[in-house]
């Protein structure tokens, strides 16, 4: 992977170049960071000229390294205001890699805002820019459907943006087709939908023909996918619970723990959960003959995605994962697994990520604007988003704008980004990632519900604030290098448990590129990436206040628990405490 | 005494046949006082893997005790996020 690709879309150029020296010790997420450092001024407007969209697979994209085909997708973000790294499934990053591409970077802004355009790169890895009003408004799914149709019968990969990003929502995400064609994996977190929007890019479709990559060393990498492989199959999560049961079969663990965020976060247990649980789910998944195990990418081995499906076992949406399910339902009094599903299909029809538009219906029916439990109005209050009504012009920016609109205060946001599905009050550990996390509250930058409640890679107490720091900085770091190598963190419950699953990664990257990897290399390379976002974000003006808690959770106890935050200011300042001497030994010191 | 007993996921089939509690997957059971996680473990045959359990909503180990009218709540290894 020797080329990076520059999309202008001021001046409607694609040109191909080799990647820089200074880029070329970096993959996926840390290449999407080192990027925006270099080349997106801090202080720049997310939706203007200056930003740059940036899409770049691992070092294991176009490989068959198991769960080794995730896109990294990266902008100055116009939710959070820092550097946005998201990170998505779907097919995208191993036809990019395929074709020699280590990242496409989207600059600059058509002249013409109602001019849409699709960027088209084919089988020799050359991109154009076409023109495509008629893309204009459409929905993800028909956006989709129209690209595959100017593409005939050629086999692509396809990125898209809905209405909402084209309207420049906060809330907005960019979606990925995945390995049956569906437009159903998500870039969803920051609003980078509203950043691929701003500069008329309406779609990229990647042509999925190119040959997997050559390794320096074959045998070695086949025997260390091998032990990778064997690792994440024997491991009980990833071998077992994860595919039979998807992602949501965290609802009843994370209510018996007190942590299911109820009716904006103001009860950590829902008694509808029973009938949105992810066992549930599957029962109805299974009755009506839906696909209850299937990757999000070619080469997953772990295979947590599902299709949901109606009564006449017709494609609904996918999943429904966990956050998107608790989200749409336990934080807005919904507990019908239909409403919930056509509430995640409506939030992916438009392109809105489904985490934050879950927290900003549940705020808006803190407001008493809607009647908490009612998904029919929460579906016609998203409809208001693309028909312009007054109130869809403030949910479509998310939580934070939403309550500060109609006068709510408890509002469940970290860095003006909606928290997922874990109260951080009876589960402190995630709360510490949410407060630190250089992406706003975000459960996947350090996930330390392993340690808090599922009892992976070992055990530290929930409801208290010892050992909470350091066990999110642990997991924030190898979630840095993780999302380098273009690898699942799901493979992170394996990894965490079995030291035979930590040193296959190592191997595998070494007997791929030749180079010579440590695990001390795989920490530093996550270390890397998660510097270049603190000193990128501190440059946009973020200080240590932005790194605490709403207020409300230092003080309002939780039910069952009437547990509060307590982990200390300085416990959280020091999450952070590597970055002067990685920067340092980087030669780094501020951005662009 | 008498206890409810939740399981959850692939630990569902193993539910006694008893009274039913306040969900779809708990069962109202009585134990001698004093039992242990363990023992309840041992007497509904749980397979032979790790699990996570909770008394109350509290993570406990399995030599924890249980008391009478408390809740509690096992399940094998789960995931998600
Ligand atoms: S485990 Fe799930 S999220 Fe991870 S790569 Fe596989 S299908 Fe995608």
């Amino acid at each position: 992977m020797a080329d990076i690709m520059r999309v202008n879309m001021s001046d409607l150029s694609v040109k191909k170049e080799p990647l820089a020296a200074k880029y070329a010790k970096f993959v996926g997420r840390a290449l999407t960071d080192a990027i925006i450092f270099n080349e997106v001024p801090p202080k720049s407007d997310p939706l203007g000229a200056q930003n740059k969209l940036v899409f770049a697979p691992g070092l294991f994209g176009g490989t068959t390294a198991p769960n080794g085909g995730r896109i990294s997708v990266g902008a100055k973000s116009p939710l959070t205001g820092g550097l946005k790294e998201s990170n998505a499934g779907g097919q995208v990053a191993h036809a990019l890699a395929k074709l020699g591409l280590a990242a496409v970077v989207i600059e600059g802004k058509a002249a013409d805002p109602a001019a849409r355009y699709v960027l088209d790169i084919d089988g020799a890895g050359n991109g154009s820019l076409m023109r495509a009003d008629e893309l204009a408004g459409l929905q993800t799914y028909e956006t989709a459907a129209k690209m595959r149709e100017f593409k005939g019968d050629a086999k692509v990969a396809l990125v898209t943006i809905g209405p909402a990003g084209e309207l420049g929502a906060k809330a907005a995400g960019i979606a990925f087709s995945d390995p049956k064609e569906y437009q159903n994996r998500w870039a969803g977190r920051g609003g980078l939908g509203a950043v691929m929007g701003s500069k008329g890019l309406k779609g990229i479709a990647v042509a999925a023909t190119g040959a997997g990559l050559e390794h320096a060393d074959k045998d070695a990498f086949i025997a260390a996918v091998r032990k990778f492989s064997t690792a994440l199959k024997e491991h009980p999560v990833t071998g077992q619970g994860l595919p039979t049961y998807g992602t949501n079969v965290l609802a009843n663990i994370i209510n018996e723990a007190g942590g299911y965020p109820t009716r904006n976060f103001s009860d950590g247990r829902f008694a509808g959960v029973e009938n949105v649980s992810g066992e549930t789910m599957r029962e109805i998944t299974v009755a009506r003959g839906g696909d209850v195990k299937h990757g999000c990418h070619t080469g997953c081995v772990i295979q947590c995605s599902r299709y949901y499906v109606d009564k006449d076992g017709k494609y609904v949406t996918k999943g429904v994962e966990y956050e998107g399910a608790w989200a749409l339902g336990a934080d807005c009094g919904i507990d019908d697994m239909d409403g919930i599903a056509a509430l995640d299909r409506k939030c992916s029809d438009l392109g809105l990520d489904t985490i934050e538009m879950g927290a900003t219906l549940g705020v808006y029916m803190e407001a008493g604007k809607l009647a908490w439990g009612d998904w029919k109005g929460a579906l016609a209050a998203l409809d208001g988003i693309v028909t312009g009504s007054a109130d869809g012009k403030v949910l479509r920016d998310g939580a934070e704008a939403t309550g500060k609109a109609f006068g709510v205060t408890r509002i469940p946001t970290v860095k003006h980004q909606a928290m997922p599905a874990y109260d951080p009050r009876p589960i402190q550990g995630i709360g510490v990632t949410y407060a630190t996390s250089t992406q706003g509250a975000d459960h996947t930058a350090g996930y330390s519900i392993t340690s808090n409640v599922l009892g992976v890679g070992g055990t530290v107490d929930p409801l208290k604030p010892e050992g909470q720091a350091a066990l999110s900085q642990g997991l924030q770091i190898a979630t840095g290098m993780l999302d380098s190598f273009g690898l699942c963190i799901f493979v992170a419950f394996a990894v965490l448990d079995n030291p035979a699953a930590f040193e296959a990664i190592y191997e595998m990257a070494s007997a791929h590129t030749g180079d010579t990897w440590t695990a001390d290399d795989l920490m530093m390379l996550g270390k890397q990436a998660l510097t270049m976002e603190r000193l990128y974000n501190e440059a946009a003006g973020f200080t240590a206040a932005d790194d605490r808690m709403p207020s409300f959770m230092l003080t309002e106890k939780l039910p069952p628990h009437d547990a509060v935050f307590t982990v200390s200011d300085a416990d959280l300042d020091s999450v952070f405490d590597f970055v002067p001497e990685t920067a340092k030994a980087m030669g780094i010191s501020k951005p662009v | 005494m008498r206890i409810e007993l939740a399981l959850f996921a692939s630990l569902e089939p193993y539910l006694p046949d008893s009274e039913p509690g306040s969900g779809r997957r708990t069962r109202m059971i009585d134990l001698p006082d004093g039992t242990t996680v363990g023992e309840v473990v041992a007497r509904l045959g749980l397979p032979d893997q790790p699990r996570v359990c909770f008394i109350d909503g509290r993570g406990v180990k399995e030599d924890a005790t249980i008391a009478g009218g408390s809740r509690l709540a096992i399940f094998p290894p789960v995931a998600g996020g």
